[in-house]
């Protein structure tokens, strides 16, 4: 069955020396952005941040049968939950309040506050952070960081799609299949699709019912994971031969 | 020693400090939060003090408050004087000059925080304000003790602008600065002596509030 695109994205920006000229339309509950570094990955999460000046966007949204020009929207109002490839933690907040920044900008009576805890609390136990909720972002490993940077994605609140730039780096296997499965019923629970970026193809394989690969700005293949990296495996084969 | 214009000058530092603290910190947050035109020609308007002779600055400050012009006019209508010759005089004329001291670390400090963190707050759904409040000011903090401290020891130093604008009413605005300079047109050294050690305390102690509370980083921004 075909389904039914969340969000559609077109990118021409000038990246450095990168022409890029995508055109994608998502649709799958997970979406794995696969390529080599300098393929432009990142760039296209910050193009549908709003974080690529000088870039042509356009980004749009299905809600309900209307689709939403993202685009015009300020970063702000994009309604994203977003973990950037460098952690980015807040150095001045200890790691609840890095988790529950999102959740604390509007807080809007007794309930709703108390609502948002449970999130964090939530997101806290998702991601193995209970014992490190009082650690500043210096006392913590890349690990650690990455974890964060995470669960702060996880908790904002009305979210409508996650941008998960290589979610796992620095996370040890053991840990990161341990977390996924509570990752994707967290997801699913909230209705909410994810595009992550990766350059590592066991996490696409592992993550990946639908994978983009992109090259030099350019998207050279899209559809389901082991379509799409059975091709690369291949072509890795035959270039070892 | 002149002690009424020891206590005039330490409430002429400390009024124009809060009223720069106030005024500063949304100009600097506007100067550092982007580029174009507009805020460059606004950061050479900010830096003007530095460069102006003081005395350029007071006499064109004289003639704004003068009753020939509309703010002069209006100033006589809501205070019923103008503010020439007045203390609150010396704090408009403190705060025009002293605005560089209290902009310029502040936009440092706010320039240089990291990028990475505030679009990531922005994405995360905080808005200007909040962006602003929640991360930009935290972590741009030592630039705020910079700015108040360099506002209050410079405007501690001032000479040309309160003479200018204030006059030299013992009591009202003789600032410790121009009662050394009275005193030592009168030959009376060692009074102008006793004076110029407060001055030489109060700045000494102002910069080393800074260097003491920057770790060593001396007047850096960066916390």
């Amino acid at each position: 069955m075909e389904l039914v695109p969340h969000h559609r994205l077109q990118v021409v920006a000038d990246v450095g020396a990168l022409r890029m000229d995508v055109a994608l339309a998502f649709a799958a509950p997970w979406t794995v952005i696969f390529g080599p570094s300098g393929s432009g990955k990142s760039s296209l999460l910050r193009a549908m941040c709003g974080l690529l000046p000088g870039a042509q966007v356009s980004f749009e949204r299905r809600d309900a049968d209307e689709w939403t020009a993202v685009e015009e929207l300020r970063t702000a109002q994009r309604k994203l939950g977003y973990a950037p490839q460098q952690a980015a933690l807040f150095p001045h907040l200890n790691v609840r309040k890095n988790v529950g920044f999102a959740t604390a900008q509007r807080p809007k009576g007794r309930a709703a506050w108390k609502r948002a805890e449970a999130v964090v609390e939530g997101a806290l136990e998702l991601f193995a952070l209970g014992d490190l909720e009082d650690r500043m972002p210096r006392e913590l490993s890349g690990g650690e960081s990455q974890r964060v940077n995470l669960a702060r994605a996880f908790v904002v609140p009305g979210a409508r799609l996650m941008l998960l730039d290589e979610p796992f780096s620095g996370v040890d296997r053991k840990q990161r299949d341990a977390m996924l499965p509570k990752m994707k019923s967290w997801l699913a629970e909230l209705d909410l699709p994810v595009i992550s970026v990766t350059h590592d193809v066991d996490e696409a394989l592992l993550l990946g019912a639908e994978v983009v690969r992109l090259e030099l700005g350019q998207v050279v293949a899209q559809g389901p994971a082991a379509e799409v990296l059975a091709e690369e495996r291949v072509r890795m084969l035959a270039n070892l031969g | 020693m002149d002690f009424p214009a020891l206590g005039l000058t330490l409430r002429l530092a400390s009024v124009t400090t809060l009223v720069l603290l106030v005024v500063a910190t949304p100009l600097a947050a506007w100067i550092s939060s982007g580029r174009g035109w507009g805020r460059r020609v606004m950061q050479a308007v900010v830096a003007l003090p530095l460069v102006l002779p003081p005395s350029v600055l007071g006499f064109y400050l004289l003639l704004g408050l003068s009753p020939r012009t509309a703010i002069g006019r209006m100033l006589i209508a809501v205070v019923g004087h103008s503010l020439a010759f007045t203390f609150w005089g010396l704090v408009v004329g403190s705060v025009i000059f002293s605005l560089p001291f209290a902009v310029q670390p502040l936009v440092a400090g706010f320039s240089g925080v990291d990028r990475g963190l505030v679009e990531t707050a922005s994405v995360l759904g905080a808005g200007w304000w909040v962006v602003f409040a929640r991360v930009i000011a935290p972590l741009a903090r030592m630039s705020f003790v910079t700015a108040a401290v360099l506002t209050f020891a410079h405007t501690v130093g001032e000479f040309g602008v309160v003479l200018m604008v204030g006059g030299d009413i013992p009591g009202v605005t003789r600032t410790l600065s121009i009662s050394i300079f009275d005193q030592v047109q009168e030959a009376n050294y060692a009074g102008a002596n006793r004076a110029a050690i407060w001055l030489v305390l109060l700045s000494f102690m102002a910069l080393l509030a800074v260097y003491a509370r920057g770790r060593g980083q001396g007047l850096g921004v960066r916390d």
